[in-house]
C-alpha cells in the first residue's frame, strides 16, 4: 500500500513535465491516437448522461450537481461525495454525514479537519491529469493515494458513488481541463452538498436556469454571462469560494479567471449564507457554470486539441440534463438528499459499467485503494513495452549503409535491455534491486565484490582482463528471484564461474553477508582488449537498477571511463562511484581532482566512496576499507524507499532514454529506405532514360542508318521494291519473298536490337555510376551489375522478331489498302510492312520514297493509326525487356534486406505509445 | 650530415610508391591514397634529416609511468610525474648527443623549451646512449586525449615506440586496437616496457609477462619485445636502456621503421587493388581485337549491304545498257502500277540515286566500343574497368559521324556508266536493226516479189528468203547473248568493284578507329599495366 502511494505520490510531480511534452509535441499523435477512443467516450458519457435523467427524474440538486459540477472535476470530487452517497442519505444538516464537503461551507462545522487533507490531496491530482490521454490514471493515483487515510473505509461505497463522477471526471479531462477547471468543480461539490444541507434547494433551478440558457450560450456569452451574474452574486460566491476549501482555488492560482474570483470573493461579505435568495442562489449558481466557462476558455489554450466548443458542449448538455430535475428538486428541498443517494445509486450500476468499459482512469481511482492500479498501469506500460518490443525486433538493417552496424548494435542492446530489465523490471517493481559493479579492467570490481560479500565469488587476478563472466551476489532470500526471474533472463544461470573462456552464462552466489534488497553483480570489464567483454558489460549496466563505478586512481582520467559515466548520466541511472587503488599519500589531490572533474561533468552531487591502495589479501580488501560501501548498502537494504526510489528512477531514466534511442533507430531506417529509394529511382531515370533514347532513334530517323540504309537502297535500286508491287492478276500465287528482302528485315532488326542493346548497356553503366557515386554501398551493391544481363540480346531479338510479326499481321489486317489500289495493284505483303517500318522510322513528316509509297498504297490514315499502334507496342516490348533488367538491379537492392517503411512508423507510435502508458 | 644509406630495396620500393600515388588518383580511395601520399613525404623528409640520430618515442595510457621511466631513462627530473591524471600535455624531449638534432625535433614540432640535452660530459656512461632522442609522449587513452592528436602524430614519427604499459593497463582496448594492432609488422621498432613491476610479486610478474607475450602474438606482433621495469626501483632501466641502445647504435630503426609503414600500406593497397590477374590483363589493343572492333565498325556502317547494293543497282541498271533490248521494250508496254498510283516519280527518283549511301548507325557504333572496352577489362577490378569503358567511350560520340565523313568519299558512284556499256548499245541497237532489215527483206520477199525496183531484185529472191529467216534467228540469238555475256561482265566488274570498296571502306575504318577509339583504350590500359607493375614493385 505504502509503496503504491509512494508511487504515486513519486511519480505525479516527477512526470508531470516529463508525460507533459511528449504529449503535446505530438499533437497530431495525439489526436491520431487518441481522437477515436475520446470521441467514444464522449459518446459513452452522453448516453450515460441520458441514462441519468429518467433515473435522476426527480432529483435536484445532486444530480444536477453532479452533472454540472463533475465534469471538470475528476477526483477530486470523490472525497466530498462519498460521505454523501456512500455515508449514507446525508440529510440536510445532518453534519456527521456531510462532514467533508459541508466543513468546507462551514468553518465551523466539525467535519472540517477533515477536508482539509483531501483538498490538499485534490489539488495534488491536478498535476496528474496534465497527461491528456490517460490524465485519470494519474490523478486517480495522486488523489486516491493522498485520500486514503481519510478514506479508506468508504471506498467500497464509493465505488458505485464516484463512478458517474469519475466517468465524468474522465470526460473532463477528455475535454482537455485542466487543473485549474478542477478548482470550481471542486468548489461545486461542496456547494452542492451544503445546499443539500442548507436551505439551498434552490441552487439547482437557478443552475437549472442558466444552464438552461447556457444550452444555446457558447463559452463566450457564458462567460459574460457569468460576469454579469457576478456582481450580483458577490454575496454568494465568497461564501463558496472562501468557506469551501477555498485554500483550493489559491492553491493553485493558475487561472486569471478563478484568479478574479477568488480575489474578489474575500472582499466581500462573506457572512452571508446560502439561504438568501435565489437569485444569490442563481448567481452561486452562475457561479460555477461561469466558473466552469472561464475555467474552460482559458484551457483550451492548453487543450487546444478539443475545441472550445467540445468543452462547452460538455458542460452545457450536462447542466441542460439536470434542468427538469431542478424544478423538482427546488420544490422538495428536503427529499433532496434521499434522492440524491437514490439517484446515485440507480446510476451507479451502469456508470460503473460504463467507466469500467471505456475509461481506465475511473477504474484507477478505484484501484489505488486495493492496490489494482498499479496492476492495471503496470499493465498498461507492460503491453506499450510489448509492443516496442516487438517493434524495435521486427527492425532489419539490411543495408550496410555508415551507421547501420550501430543502429544494429544499438538495435540489440534496446531489445536486451526491454527483455532483460525493463519488463522483468515492471512487471515486479518490488524485486530486490541489482546493483551492477562495472568499471575498467584492474580497477578490482571483483576484489570489491568479494570483500563485500566476504568470500570468494569471483576470481581477482593480475591477468587483465580477469572477469569474463558476470558474477551475481545477493542474499540467499532473494536468489530465488535472481536464478528464476526474469531479469536478465536470457541468459544461462551458472553455479560457479566457468573455467573456458566461453561467456553467455551469469554466476549466481548468495551470502549471508549481503543485506537482503540488494544484490551485486560483478561485471567483465569495459575496455580491455577482449571485445565481447565491455559488451556484457554494457549489457549488466542495462539491466541495472543502480551503477557502482569503479576506477582507480590510476584510470580516473580514462576516455572509455567517462564515456560510460556520460552514458550512465543520459540514461538518469543512480551511481555511485568508487575510486579505489588511491595512493594513501596522494589521497587529497587525486580525489580533489577527480571531484572537480566530476563536478565539470555534472556529477558533482553523486555518492562517492574512496578505497586506498592495500594488500589485497585472498582477493579482498581489508574490511575497514569498504565498510563505507558496506554501510551504504546496508542503508539502501532497510530504507526500502530509498531503494524503491532509486529503482524507479534508473527505470524512468531507462524509458526516457527510449524517447531518443527508439526515434534514433526509426530515423536509420528511415535513411534506409530513403536510400534504397533514392537508388531506386537511380534505376528508374536510368532506364527511363534509355527508353526516351529509344523513341528518339526511333522517330528521328538515326535509326536507318548503316546497314538498313544500305540495305533499303538495295531494295529499292535493284528493283525488288517495284517488283514487289504487281498488277493484280488473277491465279498468281504469291510469291516467295526474295533474299533482299529477308536481308533488309534482318538489318531493320539487328538495328533496333542494336539501339536497345546500346540504350541497356549505357543505363545499365549509369546506375553503376550513380549508384558508386552515391555510397560504397552502393559500388558494392552494384558489383557484377555493370552491365546489361546475358540473355538481353536473345531476349531482344526475340521481342523484335515478334513485334515485326504483328506489324506484319497489323499492315495484312488493319492496313486495307485503298479501294482503288487493290483493284489495280497486289503487293507483296512482306515488302510493304518493310516499307511500312522504314516509313515509320523515317519520321520525316510525309517526305521520302517509302512515305509517299505508303500513303498512295494504304492511306495517310493508316500509315498514322497503325504507326502509332505499332510504336506504342515496340515501346512495351522494350519496356518489357528493361524491366526484366531493373528487376536485377531491384533485386540487388532486395537481396541487401528489406527495410520497410512503415516499422519506422510503427516505432515512433510504439515510443509514443509507451509514454501514453508511463 | 650523411645521406642515409638505405638497403637496397626501400628506394626503389618508395620510387614505386610515387608511382602508386601518381596513378592512383580517380582509382584508389582517396583516404588510402592520401595516406599513401603522407608516407611518402614523411620518408622523404625523414631520410633526408638526421640519420645519426634515433627518434624513441615513450608511448602509453595515463598512469602508466612515462614520464617516471622517461626521467629514469635519462637520470633528470626533466619530465613532470604527478598522480593527477593525464599529467603530461605536451611531448619532452631529451636528446643525446644535440648536433644536427634540431631539425628533426623542429620536424617532430618539439617545443623549444620541451627540449633538453644530455651531451654534457655527465653522460660518459651513456655513450651507447649517443644519438638519441627520446621523446616523453602524452597519453593517448585519457579524456583528454579525445581532442588531442599529438600523441597519434608522433606515434607515428617515431622510429621507434616503447609502449610503457603497468600492470593495470596492460590489456586496455585502447592500446591494442588503436595502435598495436594497426602497427603489426613493427617488431623491430616496437618494444613493449611493463612498467610498475614493482607492484606485482615475482611470480605475479612472471605469469603477466606470459599473458602479455600471449596477447601480443594474438594480435600479431611475431617477436614482442617485452621488457619489465619498475621507474620506482630502477629495475629493468638498464636492460631497457641497452635496447634502446643497440636501436640507436644500429643507426636503422628510422629505416626499419619507414620499411614497416611501407609494408602496412602495401597491404593496404593490395587489398584495395588485389593484384589477382590484373597484370595478366592486355596492355595494349592486339590485332586480333582490332580486327574485331573494324569488324563491328563495318557492320555499324553496313559495308557488306553496301557493297552488295553497289552490285545489284549495278546489275540493275546495267540491262538499261547491255540488256537484251527486246524484253524491256515489252515492258514498256505493260501497264506500270507506280504510273496508275501516280507514283512515277517515286520510280524516277529511285532510279535517280546517283551515289550509294554510307553511314554509320550511332548505337551499332557504341556497342562495338562497348565489346572491345568489356573484351579488354574482363580481369580488371571494377574501378578499372568503368576507367576503360570510359577512355573507349571518350571520342565515341563523334566517332559515327566521322566513319560517315570518311567513308562518303568512297561511296560508290551509281551512275557510272562504263564505256563499253555504250558499245554494247550500240551493238545491240545494230542487231536489232540488221533484225529489222532481215524482217523488211523477208516481208518484201514474200509480199511483193514482183514489185520490187530491179535494184533490188535480189530481195525478190525466193532461195535466199531462208537464209535470211535464219540470219534474223541468229541475230536475235546473238543480241539474247550478248545480252547475257555482258551481264556477267557487269556482274564480274561489279563484283570486283565491290571487293575493292569493302577493303577501301574497311581500311578506313580501321584508320579512324584507331584514332579515336584504339588510342584512348591504350593510354588507360598502359596507365592500369604501370599502376599494377609499381604496385608488385612494391611489395616485391
Amino acid at each position: 500500500m505504502n509503496t503504491a502511494m509512494d508511487d504515486g505520490r513519486q511519480e505525479s510531480p516527477g512526470e508531470q513535465t516529463l508525460s507533459f511534452r511528449p504529449v503535446r509535441d505530438d499533437d497530431t499523435f495525439d489526436a491520431f491516437a487518441a481522437g477515436p477512443a475520446k470521441g467514444a467516450r464522449r459518446d459513452d458519457k452522453r448516453e450515460q448522461t441520458g441514462d441519468e435523467e429518467p433515473a435522476a427524474g426527480e432529483t435536484g440538486a445532486t444530480t444536477e450537481s453532479e452533472a454540472a459540477a463533475d465534469p471538470p472535476q475528476p477526483v477530486n470530487f470523490f472525497a466530498p461525495r462519498k460521505p454523501v452517497t456512500g455515508g449514507g442519505r446525508p440529510k440536510p444538516g445532518d453534519p456527521p454525514a456531510s462532514t467533508p464537503a459541508a466543513s468546507g461551507w462551514d468553518p465551523a462545522a466539525p467535519g472540517k479537519p477533515d477536508p482539509a487533507p483531501d483538498k490538499p490531496a485534490d489539488s495534488a491530482s491536478p498535476g496528474g491529469p496534465s497527461l491528456f490521454v490517460r490524465p485519470a490514471t494519474r490523478g486517480g493515483f495522486a488523489t486516491t493515494d493522498e485520500a486514503v487515510p481519510d478514506q479508506d473505509e468508504p471506498a467500497a461505497h464509493e465505488e458505485t458513488a464516484i463512478a458517474p463522477a469519475s466517468d465524468q471526471a474522465g470526460n473532463a479531462q477528455q475535454t482537455g481541463e485542466e487543473p485549474t477547471a478542477e478548482q470550481t468543480s471542486g468548489d461545486e461539490p461542496s456547494e452542492n452538498e451544503t445546499s443539500g444541507d442548507e436551505p439551498s434547494d434552490e441552487q439547482p433551478s437557478p443552475a437549472a436556469e442558466l444552464s438552461g440558457s447556457g444550452d444555446e450560450l457558447e463559452p463566450e456569452d457564458a462567460q459574460s454571462q457569468a460576469d454579469e451574474l457576478d456582481q450580483p452574486g458577490d454575496e454568494e460566491s465568497p461564501d463558496e469560494a472562501q468557506d469551501e476549501p477555498s485554500g483550493e482555488a489559491e492553491d493553485e492560482p493558475s487561472d486569471s479567471a478563478e484568479d478574479e474570483i477568488s480575489a474578489e470573493v474575500p472582499d466581500e461579505p462573506s457572512a452571508e449564507t446560502a439561504d438568501e435568495t435565489p437569485a444569490e442562489n442563481e448567481t452561486s449558481a452562475a457561479d460555477e457554470t461561469s466558473g466552469e466557462g472561464l475555467d474552460e476558455t482559458p484551457d483550451t489554450d492548453e487543450a487546444s486539441d478539443e475545441g472550445p466548443d467540445a468543452i462547452s458542449d460538455e458542460g452545457l448538455d450536462e447542466a441542460s440534463d439536470v434542468t427538469p430535475e431542478a424544478a423538482t428538486s427546488s420544490e422538495a428541498p428536503d427529499e433532496v438528499p434521499d434522492e440524491v443517494e437514490a439517484t446515485a445509486e440507480a446510476l451507479s450500476p451502469e456508470a460503473v459499467k460504463t467507466s469500467e468499459e471505456h475509461e481506465e482512469t475511473s477504474k484507477g481511482t478505484d484501484g489505488t485503494r486495493t492496490e489494482e492500479l498499479p496492476a492495471e498501469a503496470a499493465e498498461a506500460l507492460m503491453a506499450a513495452l510489448d509492443a516496442l518490443r516487438e517493434s524495435v525486433a521486427d527492425l532489419r538493417f539490411g543495408l550496410d549503409l555508415p551507421g547501420a552496424e550501430e543502429a544494429r548494435q544499438a538495435q540489440a542492446d534496446l531489445l536486451a535491455q526491454l527483455e532483460d530489465y525493463v519488463l522483468p523490471r515492471v512487471r515486479t517493481s518490488t524485486a530486490p534491486a541489482l546493483i551492477v559493479v562495472a568499471g575498467s579492467t584492474g580497477a578490482g570490481k571483483s576484489t570489491l565484490v568479494n570483500s563485500l560479500a566476504e568470500r570468494n565469488v569471483s576470481r581477482t587476478g593480475v591477468r587483465r582482463p580477469t572477469t569474463g563472466t558476470p558474477v551475481l551476489v545477493c542474499h540467499p532470500e532473494d536468489r530465488a528471484w535472481f536464478t528464476e526471474g526474469e531479469l536478465l533472463g536470457n541468459l544461462q544461470r551458472l553455479d560457479k564461474p566457468p573455467t573456458d573462456a566461453a561467456t553467455g552464462g551469469i554466476v549466481v552466489v548468495a551470502t549471508e553477508k549481503l543485506p537482503q534488497g540488494v544484490a551485486l553483480l560483478d561485471t567483465p570489464d569495459i575496455d580491455s582488449v577482449v571485445e565481447e567483454h565491455h559488451e556484457v558489460a554494457h549489457r549488466m549496466l542495462d539491466a541495472a537498477d543502480l551503477w557502482i563505478f569503479v576506477t582507480t586512481a590510476a584510470r580516473y582520467a580514462d576516455a572509455p571511463a567517462w564515456n560510460l559515466l556520460k552514458l550512465a548520466k543520459e540514461r538518469g541511472a543512480r551511481l555511485a562511484i568508487v575510486l579505489s587503488r588511491v595512493p594513501s599519500r596522494s589521497t587529497d589531490v587525486v580525489l580533489k581532482h577527480f571531484v572537480r572533474m566530476l563536478t565539470e561533468y555534472g556529477l558533482g552531487e553523486i555518492d562517492r566512496f574512496v578505497i586506498h591502495e592495500s594488500k589485497v589479501e585472498d582477493g579482498r580488501l581489508p574490511d575497514s576499507e569498504v565498510t563505507e560501501l558496506r554501510l551504504w548498502l546496508a542503508e539502501l537494504s532497510v530504507d526500502e524507499e530509498r531503494r524503491a526510489q532509486a529503482v524507479r528512477e534508473t527505470l524512468n531514466g531507462v524509458l526516457n532514454s527510449f524517447r531518443t534511442r527508439v526515434p534514433a533507430l526509426a530515423k536509420h531506417l528511415e535513411a534506409q529506405v530513403a536510400f534504397r529509394t533514392e537508388l531506386r529511382r537511380d534505376v528508374e531515370s536510368a532506364f527511363l532514360g534509355a527508353l526516351g533514347a529509344i523513341d528518339k532513334a526511333s522517330k528521328n530517323g538515326s535509326l536507318l542508318h548503316g546497314e538498313v540504309l544500305a540495305r533499303w537502297q538495295d531494295f529499292a535500286g535493284s528493283g525488288d521494291l517495284m517488283r514487289s508491287l504487281r498488277l493484280r492478276r488473277r491465279g498468281r500465287a504469291a510469291r516467295q519473298a526474295p533474299e533482299r528482302i529477308l536481308a533488309f528485315k534482318a538489318a531493320i532488326r539487328t538495328g533496333l536490337e542494336s539501339v536497345i542493346v546500346a540504350a541497356a548497356n549505357r543505363a545499365a553503366e549509369e546506375v553503376v555510376a550513380r549508384w558508386r557515386h552515391r555510397a560504397e554501398l552502393g559500388a558494392k551493391l552494384a558489383e557484377g551489375l555493370d552491365r546489361p544481363s546475358d540473355n538481353l540480346v536473345r531476349h531482344t531479338s526475340r521481342a523484335i522478331a515478334s513485334w515485326q510479326e504483328h506489324l506484319g499481321e497489323l499492315v495484312r489486317t488493319e492496313g486495307v489498302a485503298k479501294r482503288s489500289v487493290s483493284k489495280l495493284v497486289s503487293f507483296d505483303p512482306e515488302a510493304l510492312s518493310l516499307i511500312f517500318m522504314v516509313a515509320m522510322f523515317n519520321g520525316s513528316n510525309g517526305e521520302g520514297v517509302p512515305h509517299r509509297l505508303v500513303n498512295a498504297l494504304l492511306g495517310a490514315e493508316s500509315l498514322r493509326g497503325i504507326g502509332a499502334k505499332a510504336l506504342s507496342d515496340l515501346r512495351a516490348r522494350i519496356g518489357m525487356l528493361f524491366d526484366e533488367e531493373a528487376m536485377r538491379y531491384a533485386q540487388a537492392l532486395d537481396s541487401a534486406g528489406i527495410p520497410d517503411e512503415s516499422v519506422a512508423t510503427r516505432l515512433y507510435q510504439a515510443t509514443y505509445n509507451l509514454e501514453v502508458a508511463r | 650530415m650523411t645521406t642515409m644509406t638505405t638497403r637496397p630495396g626501400l628506394a626503389p620500393r618508395l620510387t614505386a610508391l610515387t608511382k602508386v600515388v601518381e596513378l592512383g588518383p580517380g582509382r584508389l580511395d582517396p583516404k588510402l591514397l592520401n595516406d599513401a601520399g603522407a608516407l611518402l613525404q614523411r620518408a622523404g623528409e625523414r631520410l633526408k634529416l638526421s640519420s645519426e640520430h634515433t627518434v624513441v618515442a615513450l608511448a602509453g595510457g595515463t598512469g602508466s609511468g612515462k614520464s617516471s621511466l622517461f626521467n629514469a631513462i635519462s637520470g633528470l627530473e626533466l619530465s613532470p610525474t604527478g598522480v593527477r591524471r593525464p599529467t603530461t600535455a605536451r611531448t619532452h624531449a631529451c636528446v643525446w648527443g644535440l648536433e644536427g638534432a634540431a631539425p628533426l625535433l623542429d620536424w617532430l614540432q618539439i617545443q623549444w623549451r620541451h627540449r633538453f640535452s644530455r651531451a654534457s660530459a655527465l653522460d660518459k656512461g651513456d655513450s651507447q646512449l649517443h644519438g638519441l632522442i627520446l621523446l616523453d609522449l602524452p597519453d593517448h587513452d585519457s579524456i583528454r586525449a579525445l581532442t588531442d592528436t599529438e600523441a597519434d602524430r608522433l606515434i607515428g614519427l617515431a622510429d621507434l615506440v616503447v609502449w610503457v604499459l603497468d600492470p593495470q593497463k596492460y590489456a586496455d582496448a585502447s592500446t591494442h586496437r588503436r595502435y598495436v594492432t594497426e602497427l603489426a609488422g613493427h617488431d623491430a621498432v616496437t618494444v613493449f616496457a611493463l612498467n610498475q613491476a614493482d607492484r606485482l610479486t615475482t611470480e605475479e610478474l612472471a605469469e603477466l609477462v606470459i599473458d602479455l607475450n600471449d596477447l601480443l602474438r594474438r594480435e600479431g606482433v611475431e617477436h614482442p619485445s617485452v621488457v619489465p621495469t619498475s621507474a620506482v626501483t630502477g629495475r629493468g632501466i638498464e636492460s631497457l636502456k641497452s635496447v634502446i641502445a643497440t636501436a640507436v647504435a644500429r643507426r636503422r630503426a628510422a629505416i626499419q621503421k619507414l620499411e614497416a609503414d611501407l609494408h602496412r600500406l602495401e597491404q593496404r593497397l593490395i587489398e584495395a587493388m588485389p593484384l589477382g590477374e590484373a597484370l595478366s590483363a592486355p596492355s595494349s589493343v592486339d590485332e586480333a581485337r582490332r580486327m574485331g572492333l573494324t569488324d563491328a565498325l563495318c557492320d555499324a556502317v553496313g559495308v557488306p549491304a553496301v557493297g552488295e547494293a553497289m552490285e545489284n543497282v549495278y546489275a540493275e541498271r546495267s540491262t538499261r545498257w547491255v540488256g537484251w533490248p527486246y524484253p524491256r521494250w515489252i515492258d514498256k508496254f505493260r501497264s506500270d502500277p507506280l504510273k496508275m498510283l501516280r507514283l512515277d516519280d517515286v520510280a524516277d527518283e529511285i532510279r535517280g540515286i546517283t551515289t550509294g549511301s554510307v553511314s554509320a548507325q550511332s548505337a551499332e557504333v557504341a556497342n562495338a566500343v562497348h565489346a572491345l572496352a568489356d573484351g579488354l577489362s574482363m580481369n580488371m577490378s571494377p574501378v578499372w574497368r568503368t576507367a576503360v569503358h570510359q577512355a573507349a567511350r571518350s571520342r565515341a560520340g563523334q566517332l559515327p559521324q566521322a566513319l560517315t565523313e570518311d567513308l562518303a568519299e568512297v561511296a560508290p558512284q551509281l551512275d557510272r556508266v562504263p564505256g563499253w556499256w555504250r558499245l554494247l548499245k550500240v551493238w545491240q541497237y545494230l542487231l536489232v536493226a540488221a533484225f529489222l532489215a532481215g524482217a523488211l527483206w523477208l516481208v518484201a520477199g514474200l509480199l511483193m516479189p514482183g514489185q520490187l525496183p530491179p535494184s533490188l531484185q535480189l530481195l525478190g529472191d525466193s532461195g535466199a528468203l531462208p537464209w535470211v529467216g535464219l540470219m534474223m534467228a541468229s541475230v536475235l540469238g546473238l543480241g539474247a547473248l550478248s545480252g547475257i555475256a555482258s551481264r556477267n561482265f557487269v556482274e564480274l566488274g561489279a563484283s570486283r568493284e565491290r571487293e575493292r570498296l569493302e577493303r577501301e571502306m574497311r581500311r578506313r575504318v580501321a584508320a579512324v578507329s584507331a584514332t579515336m577509339v584504339v588510342e584512348p583504350v591504350e593510354r588507360e590500359l598502359a596507365r592500369h599495366h604501370a599502376f599494377y607493375t609499381a604496385l608488385r614493385d612494391l611489395s616485391a
